[in-house]
């Protein structure tokens, strides 16, 4: 059966400013953030701007960051592709679905395999690095669904509600996205990348000659 | 300035750029070298003369970088301990020597053991973490010999001289020092 999901990945954009905040600012979706979580809401203002604000002139850029969009719902999540090393052809890959409503079900991983693509089909990576805590036992479970491999366990990591937890740290390598790819493909069909953004430069085509 | 039997150990200063340089051979990375990225740096001679001077804003205090030196009054290597800016419970011991059969030395031990003194007495940090690459083989011995333990080991992560590297993580918790 093909999975059904109307989600695309774009490019993010300086007006999605307003809507990163929001989801930062959320105490249930600030748990899962690596970093002080006592951060003020200025101070998340200004790290965002400073990420969406990035040259997109550079051909060769250290960060990359994509909003999953969707036509019914709008921006529900960020991908964000940093350290990303064009010597190594590797970055390490931070997942946020800032929607409550999708941030479990099938539409996460679908939007998570979409970013998979760009990081191996577009960008041609040849490894993916996730950090991701012990108690985010959503996130952690799909890289293991995807055929991530656990590579690290960093233990009582990191401090949170006054106590320690661990950190897991999973990496992904190029004939293990094809192997993922060759399992799924018929589950994704009319869903790849290319099919994807060729769909969507007809809809805009179809709204620009409407009178 | 910290003597011991076998070591003494200094702030490290702009002239002990020379010395630092040496480190970053080509021929033989450090994972105690790479920047974020996993990917080797070649700074001048200059640049670690302002990073050792403290002249450049952002980057290590010069206080925290340290040379070690043999009982002679030779640098036989560096040390340091980094810590995260975003999670400030745990830091990351860098001891990079010259030699790899230092190592297996009494000066590496008790270098090592400073480290841990710092950490886990004047600082009372939860944890110490160090990392080696594949090629680390005298690092890592030394850490496993001072409790260290694995955590994990990320495949491929760097390519130099025509192939992958690994790197290893290591962590050393108080009771285990």
């Amino acid at each position: 059966m093909a999975l059904k999901s109307k989600l695309f990945i774009r490019r993010a954009e300086r007006e999605d400013l307003d809507i990163v905040v929001s989801w930062m600012q959320d105490p249930d979706f600030a748990r899962f953030l690596y970093g002080d979580p006592a951060r003020s809401p200025k101070r998340i203002r200004e790290q965002i701007v400073a990420m969406l604000g990035r040259s997109a002139g550079n051909t060769a850029p250290s960060a990359v960051y994509l909003i999953i969009d969707s036509p019914d719902d709008g921006p529900i999540g960020l991908v964000s592709l940093q350290n990303l090393s064009w010597r190594n052809r590797s970055c390490s890959v931070d997942f946020y679905v800032g929607s409550k409503k999708h941030r479990s079900g099938i539409s996460t991983a679908i939007a998570y395999y979409r970013a998979l693509e760009f990081c191996f089909d577009e960008l041609n990576l040849h490894r993916i690095t996730a950090y991701i805590y012990a108690f985010n036992t959503a996130s952690w479970r799909i890289m293991e669904l995807s055929g991530a491999v656990r590579e690290m366990t960093l233990r009582d990591h990191v401090s949170r509600d006054g106590r320690f937890y661990d950190m897991y740290a999973y990496g992904m390598l190029r004939p293990e996205f094809e192997t993922l790819r060759d399992k799924n493909s018929h589950r994704l069909e009319g869903k790849s990348l290319a099919e994807m953004v060729a769909n969507q430069q007809q809809d805009s085509s179809q709204t620009e000659s409407t009178p | 300035m910290i003597t011991g039997a076998h070591s003494i150990i200094r702030t490290a200063e702009a002239d002990d750029a020379a010395f630092l340089r040496r480190l970053y051979d080509p021929d033989r990375p450090r994972a105690a070298l790479l920047d974020r990225r996993r990917e080797p740096l070649t700074p001048t001679l200059d640049e670690l003369r302002e990073v050792l001077g403290g002249r450049t804003k952002g980057r290590q205090a010069p206080s925290e970088f340290l040379a070690v030196e043999d009982t002679t009054g030779s640098v036989v290597g560096f040390c340091t301990m980094r810590t995260s800016k975003q999670e400030r419970n745990y830091a990351q011991f860098v001891l990079m020597l010259f030699e790899e059969d230092a190592y297996d030395s009494p000066l590496a031990e008790e270098t090592l053991a400073f480290l841990k003194f710092r950490a886990f007495q004047e600082l009372k940090l939860n944890k110490a973490t160090a990392h080696c690459l594949d090629c680390e083989s005298g690092f890592r011995n030394l850490l496993v010999r001072n409790g260290f333990e694995s955590d994990g080991v990320q495949r491929e992560v760097l390519f130099t001289r025509g192939r992958w590297h690994n790197v290893e993580s290591m962590t050393l918790f108080p009771d285990k020092a």
